[in-house]
Parts: structure tokens; sequence; C-alpha cells
């Protein structure tokens, strides 16, 4: 773990200290290097399923393939940012991959606690650079808003979680996950139980988001820069998935009865979140909402708590991670010609960007589901899990599952067929950076249609 | 005109926090509040609209609330409210008709609500010298180049039915005093074939035309001197004038109830043709498209583009030929004069007149020579010009004008377009997200609605959907082809 840690935390003095010319391309190649070290975490000979094993910090099948993802976005956020910085001074562009580095240094010691204590600290102090990304770099005035709804939404419902974890630490005298998770139901009064229940979950549940909590998430993705949305959906949504899969070892004899309304709050939002996709005039706003509607299917398929549901529900995260960063990066390549996200204004781009096109057509069709890949795995072994637990979920999931195929080819055409606007005409063709980090996002998606035991997560 | 209904209102009593006022019970007349009921008269409205009260009841009892509780008005973010916005998808400089036409146009056509955010940007939104107010307000169809045929008669249409389109819910309904007397273009012998080609051309297209001789004219207009006179073309239908100061209100209250922004503020400078920074108060607002509306000043502003530092003779040298040229307007009180149906009249010697109010006053003017065009730096009139060039020709004309005295005069700018004035609808050929409408050289106002779908339709769908301007586009002033309209003034 320290063989990716420490060159982490030395990615800052060396952002502070590349000479400019080499600033982009220095902390690139080493933010690669990690990752490379990196893919090393998903091999797990270990009988117990920790390996990396010491008292602070450990990965096992659950975290390892969201770490992995954790560190091969940061290559990926300093190659889409590179464009729009290019004309901000250069101290500016340092303090943005400091920025970075320490969301990414935030995130590993996340994914990688072994003490819910560690965890929640690590969870709260992604916030920071989160919100210092949106309101300082973000594009519109309404970023304010954004930072405010994104901040507050979280703390409101994360102050809860701790004290809900300092109660735990009296009731059982430790917070380790390695020792918690043999201990067995805790003994709570019945008059707290239901209390209990909710302040552990809420802010994991803001954090998915679950609909009727979602609305943070459309305002911060849109007015986010690129790479602040790239890893607010690829990651920090998963945050809140990863920490309801611990938590809920914890609270396991409660979770039948109460975790029914907050299920039938996430089906419907399947629902009412894709619907909203069709309507939707900006870019950014579609794909913040489709980043909505797959997550609450994972916040179904957590809270139900079985085998096929906690397995399906990690698949669906990875492969929405990287899928969802890909979506974002494609409007933002037409927003840096056009300066313009609306639909109407951003149309038949295959005509003067066909590789772009192409681009757009496999990350759309990722989206859709389309199998083999791994976003169809993780939709059928949750609509499978679902089902299993009632029978009427599959009007929910069926009928969600068609709207989200709609709109993700409704904005394929809308963005790329159709009569080319003239003010389209002069459009500088795509880089190869650009090209480069599409190419990284989609292929690690082809391959894990090869092997996706390597993200099925420790339930199987 | 139907017959007269009145609208009852059922008035909730008012209490508490609202201000007290006369509360009305009346009972809902059965088909509710609409269009076909209201009458257009533009006096105080006749009942208590509760609805439009609200707002500002609402408003009050805010202010009532904060100024009884303590605290500050102080916010920690300094932001100034006159400023435009840092983005927009579509920024149009130029509030005049043409301005608030293409952004109420753009927000019509936009298919989903906010689909597009447009911002018109004006520096004087008092229009001391816009166009648009300064105009006589004329519109006719007796063009000799079919698209402007095709855009009088849309747009007459649409003002016809100006209700129909640029009506605000609970607000009061637009009236642009529509008065359709019609044109009359008089010929003399030289020039009287070119008014009968037209004259087909006008019918072909579908406008409502007719020819007079002058025994005729003299039927219908006893008060005409006909000498010299071998044709008249008078219109029937959709040709007149209006009120343009109506127009422009109708158009921007409609568009900033969709939902358009607009700022106060000057555009000094273009980057990378896509950021524009403006106001004293420097602000670079980022946009994907400009849509320059800027009437007489659009070719200033072009220049902001720099064109003038390429070579004359290529595409991207090309300036756009719109200058300012100013013309005068003289408000005369003849008591003797012409009747009620007077028509606007315009004479082959250029000289033209319209009947204004009901008080026996005339708006006259006349095209002075090239050679003789005044000074355009400022807006002062020339009363001699009336005396030397305008009297005498009216005099001959309508004898009864010899006894006249002049009341008033102001003088107005025209975006003249000095290669072939006609209007320039389009995308400049080398910056692709710049679109132009403007070069109408006098008749702009009356192509305003037309012209400002054309060019939403131009922006949203890619080319024209109802009405064919590619005639009318830049490439004309490109290829040195010039579209001249025969017989203008």
């Amino acid at each position: 773990m320290l063989k990716i840690l420490i060159p982490t935390l030395l990615l800052i003095p060396t952002s502070w200290l590349a000479k400019a010319k080499w600033l982009w391309p220095t902390t690139l190649l080493h933010s690669f290097i990690m990752t490379l070290f990196s893919l090393a975490w998903l091999k797990n000979t270990s009988e117990t399923n920790w390996s990396t094993l010491n008292p602070y910090i450990a990965t096992d099948p659950l975290s390892s393939p969201l770490l992995t993802l954790t560190c091969w976005l940061l290559p990926l956020m300093i190659l889409a940012s590179q464009d729009h910085l290019a004309q901000d001074p250069l101290v500016r562009q340092r303090i943005y991959i400091t920025l970075l580095v320490t969301l990414q240094l935030s995130l590993i010691m996340a994914f990688a606690a072994t003490e819910l204590t560690m965890f929640y600290v690590m969870f709260e102090t992604t916030l920071i650079p989160t919100l210092i990304l949106i309101t300082r770099w973000g594009n519109q005035m309404e970023r304010l808003n954004a930072g405010t709804y994104f901040l507050f939404y979280t703390l409101a419902t994360s102050l809860p979680l701790l004290i809900t974890l300092l109660a735990l630490q009296n009731k059982t005298g430790t917070l380790s996950l390695l020792i918690i998770q043999l201990l067995g139901p805790i003994p709570i009064s019945p008059s707290v139980n239901i209390i209990w229940w909710t302040t552990s979950l809420l802010a994991f549940l803001v954090k998915m988001p679950l609909y009727g909590v979602h609305l943070w998430l459309p305002k911060a993705h849109v007015e986010a820069p690129i790479a602040g949305s790239m890893s607010l959906a690829a990651v920090l949504l998963k945050l809140g998935g990863y920490g309801m899969m611990r938590m809920m070892l914890i609270l396991s004899p409660l979770a039948k009865e109460l975790c029914y309304p907050f299920i039938i709050l996430a089906l419907w939002g399947v629902l009412m979140t894709s619907s909203i996709c069709l309507r939707q005039t900006d870019l950014k706003s579609l794909i913040a909402y489709s980043s909505v509607s797959h997550m609450v299917l994972v916040a179904a398929a957590i809270l139900i708590q079985t085998p096929w549901g906690l397995t399906g529900a990690l698949i669906l995260m990875i492969a929405h991670g990287l899928t969802s960063s890909a979506l974002f990066c494609l409007p933002n390549t037409n927003y840096e010609r056009t300066h313009s996200r609306t639909m109407i204004l951003t149309r038949g781009s295959q005509m003067i960007l066909p590789l772009m096109a192409t681009w757009w057509l496999i990350t759309c069709l990722a989206n859709l589901a389309l199998p083999p890949l791994p976003n169809l795995m993780g939709e059928l072994i949750i609509i499978s899990a679902l089902l299993g637990w009632s029978t009427w979920t599959i009007i929910f999931t069926g009928a969600g599952a068609l709207i989200t195929r709609t709109y993700s080819l409704y904005m394929y055409l809308m963005t790329q067929r159709g009569p080319v606007p003239n003010h389209m005409i002069s459009m500088n063709p795509s880089t190869s950076r650009e090209h480069l980090l599409l190419t990284l996002h989609l292929l690690p998606l082809l391959l894990l249609v090869f092997k996706p035991t390597t993200i099925w997560g420790s339930a199987y | 005109m139907s017959a007269w209904r009145r609208l009852h209102v059922k008035v909730r009593r008012a209490h508490g926090l609202f201000t007290s006022r006369r509360v009305t019970e009346q009972y809902t007349w059965m088909y509710g509040p609409s269009t076909l009921g209201q009458n257009l008269s533009t006096g105080k409205p006749l009942r208590n609209d509760f609805f439009k009260e609200l707002e500002a009841q609402l408003a009050a009892m805010r202010k009532k609330a904060a100024d009884a509780l303590p605290g500050s008005s102080w916010s920690p973010f300094d932001i100034n409210p006159n400023l435009p916005p840092e983005r927009a998808d579509i920024v149009i400089i130029g509030g005049g008709v043409m301005g608030w036409s293409i952004a109420y146009w753009l927000k019509q056509k936009e298919r989903v609500r906010e689909g597009v955010k447009v911002i018109v940007v004006e520096r004087d939104l008092t229009y001391s010298q816009a166009s648009t107010v300064l105009s006589a307000g004329g519109i006719r169809q007796q063009f000799s180049l079919p698209e402007n045929i095709h855009l009088s008669l849309a747009s007459a249409d649409f003002m016809r039915n100006i209700n129909e389109h640029l009506g605000v819910l609970n607000e009061d309904p637009v009236d642009l005093q529509f008065n359709q007397s019609g044109y009359l273009f008089l010929a003399s012998e030289e020039v009287a074939h070119i008014m009968e080609e037209n004259y087909s051309t006008q019918r072909q297209v579908g406008a409502k035309v007719t020819l007079l001789s002058p025994t005729q004219l003299k039927e219908k207009f006893p008060w005409i001197n006909t000498d010299g006179v071998a044709l008249a073309s008078y219109g029937l239908e959709n040709e007149g004038w209006f009120d343009p100061w109506s127009l422009l209100n109708a158009f921007r209250r409609k568009a900033m109830s969709m939902g358009v922004i607009q700022c106060c503020g000057e555009v000094t400078d273009f980057k990378y043709t896509v950021q524009m920074p403006k106001g004293l108060e420097y602000q670079m607002v980022e946009c994907a498209i400009v849509v320059n509306a800027a009437g007489a000043f659009s070719g200033k502003l072009a220049e902001m583009l720099g064109i003038s530092s390429n070579p004359k003779d290529t595409i991207a040298g090309t300036p756009v030929p719109v200058e300012p040229r100013k013309r005068y307007i003289y408000v005369v009180h003849c008591p003797d004069g012409p009747g009620l149906d007077t028509p606007f009249l315009i004479d082959y010697s250029g000289m033209y007149f319209r009947r204004e109010g009901l008080g026996g006053n005339y708006i006259t003017g006349a095209s002075p020579k090239e050679a003789d065009e005044p000074d355009t730096s400022n807006l002062e009139v020339d009363h001699q010009f009336f005396e030397d060039s305008v009297w005498p020709r009216l005099a001959y004309r309508v004898p009864a004008f010899e006894k006249l005295k002049v009341t008033s005069a102001w003088a107005g700018f025209y975006d003249y377009n000095t290669f072939d004035q006609n209007g320039i609808i389009g995308d400049h050929p080398v910056i692709n997200n710049m679109y132009f409408a403007t070069g109408f050289s006098g008749h702009g106002l009356q192509q305003s609605p037309a012209a400002g779908r054309a060019v939403a339709e131009l922006i949203l769908d890619g080319n024209f959907k109802t009405l064919d301007m590619r005639g009318l586009g830049f490439r004309r002033i490109m290829a040195q082809e010039p579209i001249l309209e025969r017989n203008i003034l």
C-alpha cells in the first residue's frame, strides 16, 4: 500500500517543482506509473479476503476494484484538464493538480481503510478538494449554489454518521472492519434501533445518491470543471456505495423491514430520473441524471443484502464509473470548441468529427447496457436479485431500463446525427489527447468483458 | 368587431399584510379570460387583476418583513446585478426591433423550456439613437425583389395577429395601431414600365396591390395633383403604418417573459470570435453564437472582428457594408389636408408623406441626393432641407399642402447597406458563428418579424424553413453581385 501512497503524496511536490514546460507530461507519467502498480491489487490470493494487510490499511475484493478505478482515474483527469487550464497562470495549474492529488490520496485511504473512523475522516476529506474545484474552476455563476448544495447535503447527513460511529465504538469497543465482520448482530435497545439504522446509512444514501436526496448531483456535476465531473461521477458516488456495503454488515437484523421505504424510493427513482433525462436541454445535465438513475439501482441492490445484489452492485459501480466518466469527457470536447452545452446547438458532429462519433457510439452503447459489457452484467444481476426479493420490482426496473436505452440513443442521435449547424463547420479537429483519453476509458471496460471475476467482489 | 364582452374576475378579499385596496365582487365569464373577449384599448384596465398585483404584493410583504426583522443585507458574494452572465449560448448585439424579434423567435423555436440561453445586449436603453423608434413606421409589400415582398407579407400577417404571437398572460394586450391605409406609389412616364413589372411580381408573390391610372387616381383621391403621374400603384391590404415603439416593447416583453436576459452594455471587443467583454465594468461573456443586429452601427461592430487587417480582395477582408445614413422626418399640421383615407404616398421625386393621428397632422420627408448626404455624427435636424427639397414637391403633389405649419421634426439613422440597399441575413462566411440581420436601409422595421424568424431558423434548424432568404445572404457581397431594388426610396 505504501508503494502507492507515498508516490501519490510526492506527486504534490512534483507538481510544484516541475518546470512549466514539463508540468503536465511529468504528472501524467507519474500518475500512469502509479496506476500500473495499483493493478497489482486486483490479484487476491488471501484466504481471509484481506490482502496488503496492516492494522490501518487493507484491500479486499470489494475495495480493490474501486481502488484501481480511483488510481486509474487520476491520469485521465490530468489528461482531460490540460486544455482548459492552458490559459490559466502557472500557479493556478499547479494548485489544480495539487487538489486532484489530494482528492486522490483521500480516496485511496478511504477505500483502503480498515477502521471506520479513518474511513469517515477520509470520506469528509474528499469533500474539500471537490468543493474547491467546483466553486473556483466551474464555468457559471450557479457554481456557488452547486457547491453549497454539494457540501451541505453531505455534511448534514454525515454528522449523524459520526455520532453513530462513536456510539458503535462505545458499544463494541472497536471500529475495525476486520473485527466487526466477525462480531454478529449488535445489541441495541429497540427504542433507538431505527435511528441507529437511519443515521448510519443516510450519509451514504445521500452520496450515492438516492432519489429524493439527489438534488445536489445534477447541480454539482454540471457546474464542475471536467476533472471535477469525472471524479464525482466515477469515484465519489462509489464512496457511498462502498460505505453502505461495509456498514450493513453491522446492521443486518434490522435491515429487513427498515430498508423497504428506501428500496421503493430507489425503484421509483430509476423511472423518474430516466424520464427527466428525456427532457433535458443541457448535455451535462442529461448525463448527471443518467448517473443518478444508475446509482439508485445500485442503492436498491445493496439494500436487499443478497450475494447477487452485492455482486451486481459492485460490477455496476465499476462499469458505471468508467462509462460515466467517458460520457462527461465527450461533451467536454464539444464544449471546448463551441462553448455551448445545449443540445440544440451541438448537433450533427458525426459529419465533422467522425472518429469522435465512434467514441460517442461506444460510450452511449455502454450506457444503455449493451451486452457483453459489464454494464449489462451488473444491471442484469441486480434486476434478477430484485426480482428474487419481490416480483413487482420488475415493472420498475424493466421500464427504467427501457427509458435508459431510449435516452442513451436520443443523446447519441441528437449530438451526432442530423444537419450540421453553420457555426460548427470550422471546428478544430479532435486532438490525439482526446482520443487517448477516451480510449483509456473504454479499453478497461472492454477488457473487463473477458475477466469479470476481477470486479465480482467478495460475495462470490 | 365582435360584440362588447365584459370580463368579470372573481377577486378574493385581501387581508393582513396586503395593502388595502378596493375589492369588487364579480363573476367569471363562462369561457374565462381570453383574447377573444378582451378589447384592445390601451387605457387603464377596467378590472382589478388579483394575480397581476400578487407579485408586487408579495415583494412588498417581503420587504416589510425584512425591515422588521434584525439583520443586514450584506452578502459575501458581491455580484453586480447589472453585469451580463458569464456565459450564454447566443448573444444578440443590438436591442432594437430586429434583435428582440430574433430573441423572441429563438425562444419560440427552442422546443423545450430553457433550451437555449439568449442574451440581448443594448447599449442605450432609452433608445435615443436607435433606428427602430425614430422610424416612420410604414409597412408595404411594394418591392421588386420577391424576398422583400415575402418578408413584408409574412410580417404583416404576424402583426395582424400580434396578440396570438406576442400576448403575455395577465398583461395588457398589444396594440400596434396598425393603420392599414396602404401605400401609394406614383410613377412618371419614364419609370411606369418598371412599376408595371414590379406590379406583376408583387401579384405573383401574393401581395394585394392594384394599379391605378391618373383618372382613377383622381377619382379615388381628389386632393392629388396628377400632373406628371403616368401610373400609380396602391396597396389594398397589409400595407400602412404602425407604432414601432409598441412593436419593440411587445417583442421585448414577450421575449423576456420567455426567459431572454437583457443587459445594458456595449460590446467593445471580440476574442476568438466567441468571447466578448462589455460595459465599463469589464465582463467577458462566453458564448457559442453571436448575432449582429446592431442596425446603423453594425459596420463599426464588424470592424472589431479584425476584418480590416486582412487584404481587401479576400473573403476574410470584405467589410460589412453597413453605415448610418441620416434621414429627416418632419411633422406638419395642415387643417385642410387630405382626409382620413390618406395612404402613405411616395412620389417619384423621392418625397413621401403619411397621415399621423386624427388631428390633421402629417409626417413627411424626402431622400436626399447621393451627393448631399447629411452628416451622421449627430441627430440634428436641418430645417432648410424641408424648405428646399420637401415642401416644394409636397405642395406640387398635394395643393392643399401649400398652407402648412411644421410643428416638429426629428432625425434618425438608416442602417444603410452601401452595397445594394437590401438586408443582409445570414452567417459570415469566415467567422462561422457570427450571424447578421442588418443593412435593411429603411425597411428593417417592417421586415423584422419575418427576418427574426428567418435568423432563428438558420441558427436552430440549420437552414431556412418557412421563407428562403438565401438570396439575402452574405454570399452576394463576397461575389460582388448586388441585388438592387428598382424604384426604391
